[in-house]
C-alpha cells in the first residue's frame, strides 16, 4: 500500500526501518545536534575573538600613530630649542626620535590592515622622513645658540618647510586617529554583533537541541513505544482469546512479531475452533447414548453431567439431579458405605467395576454394572470421576435363569448317574453268583456227567449273553443321560482299523473269515477314538456273524461331500426289505434267529447308532450293489484341517 | 484247575472278603479253598470286617463296594488309615458298579485292583495270586 503522500511514504519508511537503524536514529539525533550546537559555539567564540583581537589592535595602532606624532613633535622642539641656545642637550628628543622612529613605524605598517590607514601610513612614511630630513637638515645648520641661528633666512626658510611637513603630517595623523576612532567604533560594534549572534546561537541551540531531542522521543514513541504496547494490548487480547486484526504492517522486528501474533492467534481460534467441535462431537455422542447411563462426578461425588442413557436407565432429568450426590442411585442400606468405597477404590485403583442393585427416581430396583474412572488432568490431579452404568438386569435374570437350569441338569444328570450305577450293580451283582457257582462247577469238570455240563455250558453262554445284555443296555442309557464323555480328536483311519482287526481276529479266525481294509483316502476324521473302535467292532461281529463261515468281509473307506464313510460289507443273506427300517430299535431282534440262527441283543446297532450320532455322525445301512449282502456304514465328518500326523 | 504255583508260602495267606451278598463271599470262599487257601475270614457286615482287619491285619482284602450301612468307600478309606506306611496291604475290589467314576474313585482311595463283577474266577484268583506274590516280595525286600 504505497502512498503517494509524501509524509505518509516517510513515515511508512521510518516505521519500516528495524530496530537496530531505528535506535541509533533516536539516539544519534539530539547528539548530533548538540555537536553541531558545540561546533557553531565554538566558530561563533572565534570570530568574536577575533573581533576583540582587533579592537585591541586598532588601539595599539591609535598609541603607535600617537607616539610617532609626539616623537616628532618633541624632535622639532628639541632642535627648535637647539637652534635657540646651541646647547646639544635640547638634541636628545631629536636623537630618541631617529632612534625609535623607524621601529614604531616598521610596527605600525605591519599592524595597519585597513587600507586608508595604509595609504595614510605611507603618506606619513614620506611625510616623516622630510620631517627627519627637515630637522637634520637644522641641526646641522651653522649658527646655533646665535641670534643668526633662527633669524638667518635659511633657517627661517627651514623652519617654515619644517613646520609645513609637521602640519601634513599632523593632519595625517589626526586623519589616522580619526579613522582609527572610526575603525574602532566598527569594530567594537562588530565585536558587540558577535557577542550578540554568539548568544542567539546559543540560544537557538539550546531550543533546536530540545526540539531534536522531543523529535526523537516522538520519534520513539510512535515507532516503538506504542507500537510495543499495542503488542502488549495483542498478547492480551490474545490471553483472553478475542480476534486480532492485522493493525502492523511495518517490516522492521516489531511489526513482524504483530504478525506473529496474529497468526498465532489465527492458529490458536483455528486449533480451538476444531478442539470445540471434537468437544461438542463427544459430548453429543455421550449424550446420545442411550443403552449406557455416561455421567461425570465432581471430586465430591456430585453429579455434574447427564445423558440421555442415564435419564433413561435411572428415570432422573438432568435438572433434577445435577449437584446431587450419587449415593442418591444407591438402596438405603448400601448408601452410606458403597459410594464412598467405589470413589475410594477409583481414586486408588484409578477404575472400579461394581455390580449391584440401584434405586431409580420410582423407587424400582435395577441390577447395574457400573464402571467409576478417576479423570484427571495433565498435571495427574484428580478432577473428578466419570461413571458409565448398565442395567444388566435381563443378564442378570437369564445369569440366574441359567445358573438355575445347570445346576437342574446336573442334579439330574447326578440322579441319572446314580440309577445307572445302582442299575448296573442290580443287574450285576445276582450274575455274579450264578456265573461264579456255574464256572465253579465247570471246573469240577471230571465229575459232571454229559448232561450236566450241557446244563452248565448252556447257563455260562446264556449268562455271558445276559451280561452282554447289560452292558448295551447301560452304555444305551448313559448315552441318553449324556453321561458318555466323548473326546472328538482328528483321526488317521488307518491304525485304528488295524487295532480294530486286530481285536476281531479271534471271531475272525474261529469263523474262518477273512477280513480285508480297502482304504484309498488321504483324509482324517473326527471321532472319539474308544467309541470308533466299539462301533466297528460292532459292526463287523455282526458282519461275522451274519455272514458264511469261510467268507470275506470288506472294509472300505468312502470320502463324500461331507462325510467319511467306513464301510462294513459281508456276504451274507442281508437284510430283507420290510424289515430295514426296523434294523435301529432297540431290542427288535427283527426275527434274527429264526432266519439266520444267529444269537444276539437287538441292541448292537441302537447303541453303535447312538454312540456315532453323538459324534456327530451315523451308522447307516444300505444292501450290497453287485451280490447279496449287507453294507453298514460308520459316517463321520471329515477333520477340518484333512490330513492330520495322528 | 490249577492256577498258580503252589509255592508253600502263599497259599498260608489270610484273606478277609467283604460283601453284603452271602452267596458271592460264598462263592469267593469256595473259589479260594479249592485253590489250597486256608484261612479266608468272610464278613457280611462292615463293621466286623473293620475290626477284625484291625485286630488281624490280613495279608489281601477283597471288597465289595456298594454295601448297606457302611458303604464300601468308607471301609476302603478306614483300612487304609489302618494300613502302616511301610507295609504293601493289596485290596482287591470286586465291584458289580461298571461306571468308570467307581473305578477310578475306587483306586483313587487306595485299592490296588478293580474287578467287575461278574467276574471270571481265574482272573480272580490269578490278579490275587499277583497281589499277593508282590506282598510277599516287598516284605521279603523290607525284611517284615
Amino acid at each position: 500500500m504505497m502512498s503517494a503522500d509524501p509524509w505518509s511514504r516517510m513515515t511508512r519508511a521510518w516505521a519500516d526501518l528495524g530496530l537496530g537503524p531505528k535506535g541509533l536514529i533516536v539516539v544519534a539525533l539530539p547528539l548530533a545536534i548538540l555537536l553541531s550546537g558545540i561546533g557553531a559555539l565554538h566558530l561563533s567564540g572565534r570570530a568574536e575573538a577575533e573581533a576583540e583581537a582587533r579592537v585591541r589592535l586598532t588601539f595599539a595602532i591609535q598609541r603607535d600613530i600617537h607616539e610617532v606624532h609626539a616623537l616628532l613633535a618633541e624632535a622639532a622642539s628639541g632642535v627648535r630649542g637647539y637652534r635657540l641656545t646651541g646647547r646639544r642637550a635640547f638634541l636628545e628628543p631629536y636623537i630618541k626620535a631617529e632612534a625609535l622612529l623607524p621601529t614604531t613605524l616598521d610596527r605600525l605598517r605591519r599592524a595597519a590592515r585597513d587600507p586608508e590607514i595604509r595609504r595614510r601610513l605611507a603618506r606619513v612614511d614620506g611625510l616623516v622622513v622630510q620631517k627627519r630630513d627637515g630637522l637634520a637638515q637644522l641641526a646641522a645648520m651653522p649658527g646655533a645658540g646665535t641670534a643668526t641661528g633662527v633669524e638667518a633666512p635659511a633657517v627661517t626658510r627651514a623652519l617654515i618647510a619644517n613646520k609645513t611637513v609637521l602640519d601634513a603630517l599632523r593632519a595625517e595623523i589626526e586623519a589616522m586617529q580619526r579613522r582609527e576612532v572610526q575603525l574602532l567604533a566598527e569594530r567594537q560594534a562588530r565585536a558587540d554583533a558577535e557577542r550578540r549572534r554568539t548568544w542567539t546561537l546559543t540560544a537557538v541551540m539550546a531550543g533546536v537541541g530540545l526540539l531534536g531531542g522531543l523529535a526523537a522521543a516522538q520519534l520513539l514513541f510512535t515507532g516503538i513505544v506504542r507500537r510495543v504496547r499495542s503488542l502488549e494490548q495483542d498478547a492480551e487480547r490474545l490471553e483472553q482469546g478475542e480476534p486480532l486484526s492485522l493493525a502492523d504492517e511495518a517490516q522492521d522486528e516489531i511489526g513482524r512479531l504483530a504478525r506473529r501474533l496474529v497468526q498465532a492467534s489465527d492458529l490458536l481460534r483455528s486449533r480451538e475452533a476444531a478442539l470445540r467441535e471434537g468437544e461438542e462431537r463427544y459430548r453429543r455422542v455421550i449424550e446420545g447414548v442411550r443403552d449406557y447411563g455416561i455421567f461425570a462426578l465432581d471430586l465430591d461425588g456430585r453429579v455434574v453431567t447427564w445423558n440421555t442413557g442415564a435419564e433413561r436407565i435411572k428415570g432422573w432429568t438432568a435438572d433434577e439431579i445435577l449437584g446431587k450426590h450419587f449415593s442418591t442411585f444407591y438402596p438405603a442400606e448400601a448408601r452410606d458405605e458403597t459410594p464412598a468405597r467405589l470413589l475410594e477404590a477409583a481414586r486408588r485403583d484409578g477404575r472400579v467395576e461394581d455390580e449391584g442393585l440401584r434405586v431409580r427416581r420410582d423407587g424400582g430396583r435395577f441390577w447395574a454394572n457400573v464402571v467409576i474412572t478417576a479423570l484427571r488432568d495433565e498435571d495427574d490431579t484428580l478432577t473428578g470421576f466419570s461413571k458409565v452404568t448398565r442395567d444388566v438386569t435381563e443378564r442378570r435374570r437369564a445369569e440366574e435363569a441359567l445358573g438355575h437350569a445347570r445346576a437342574e441338569a446336573e442334579r439330574a444328570s447326578r440322579a441319572k448317574s446314580d440309577f445307572l450305577s445302582r442299575m448296573s450293580h442290580e443287574l450285576r451283582t445276582p450274575l455274579t453268583a450264578i456265573l461264579g457257582f456255574n464256572q465253579l462247577l465247570g471246573m469240577d469238570g471230571e465229575t459232571l456227567t454229559d448232561d450236566h455240563r450241557h446244563a452248565v455250558d448252556q447257563i455260562a453262554k446264556a449268562g455271558g449273553h445276559l451280561l452282554t445284555m447289560i452292558d448295551e443296555v447301560l452304555d444305551i442309557a448313559r448315552i441318553e443321560a449324556g453321561g458318555h464323555a466323548l473326546a472328538l480328536e482328528a483321526l488317521d483311519p488307518t491304525p485304528l482299523l488295524a487295532d480294530v482287526r486286530n481285536l476281531i481276529a479271534p471271531q475272525a479266525h474261529a469263523a474262518g473269515v477273512e477280513v480285508r481294509i480297502e482304504n484309498d483316502t488321504k483324509v482324517d476324521v473326527m471321532g472319539d477314538r474308544r467309541a470308533m473302535v466299539q462301533i466297528l467292532l460292532n459292526l463287523l461281529s455282526n458282519a461275522i456273524k451274519y455272514g458264511p463261515d469261510g467268507g470275506t468281509v470288506t472294509v472300505s473307506l468312502v470320502e463324500t461331500s461331507d462325510r467319511v464313510r467306513i464301510e462294513v460289507m459281508d456276504e451274507g443273506p442281508g437284510v430283507p426289505a420290510e424289515l430295514v427300517e426296523r434294523l435301529f430299535v432297540p431290542f427288535d431282534r427283527l426275527d434274527a434267529e429264526r432266519w439266520s440262527g444267529t444269537p444276539g441283543s437287538g441292541l448292537g446297532l441302537a447303541l453303535s447308532r447312538g454312540l456315532a450320532q453323538a459324534q456327530g455322525g451315523d451308522v447307516a445301512y444300505r444292501p450290497r450293489d453287485d451280490r447279496q449282502g449287507a453294507v453298514f456304514a460308520l459316517e463321520l465328518p471329515p477333520s477340518p484341517t484333512g490330513k492330520g500326523n495322528t | 484247575m490249577k492256577i498258580a504255583p503252589d509255592d508253600g508260602g502263599l497259599k498260608a495267606a489270610r484273606i478277609l472278603a467283604v460283601d453284603d451278598e452271602a452267596a458271592n463271599l460264598s462263592l469267593v470262599e469256595r473259589a479260594f479253598r479249592r485253590e489250597g487257601f486256608q484261612q479266608i475270614a468272610t464278613f457280611l457286615d462292615a463293621r466286623d470286617a473293620l475290626s477284625d482287619f484291625a485286630a488281624r491285619p490280613p495279608d489281601l482284602v477283597l471288597l465289595d463296594l456298594m454295601m448297606p450301612g457302611v458303604d464300601g468307600y468308607e471301609l476302603l478309606e478306614s483300612f487304609r488309615r489302618l494300613t502302616s506306611e511301610a507295609d504293601y496291604l493289596p485290596i482287591l475290589v470286586l465291584t458289580a458298579d461298571s461306571t468308570m467314576n467307581a473305578r477310578l474313585r475306587a483306586l483313587s482311595l487306595g485299592a490296588n485292583d478293580v474287578l467287575l463283577k461278574p467276574y471270571d474266577l481265574a482272573e480272580l484268583l490269578m490278579r490275587s495270586w499277583v497281589l499277593l506274590d508282590t506282598r510277599r516280595r516287598f516284605r521279603a525286600v523290607t525284611f517284615l
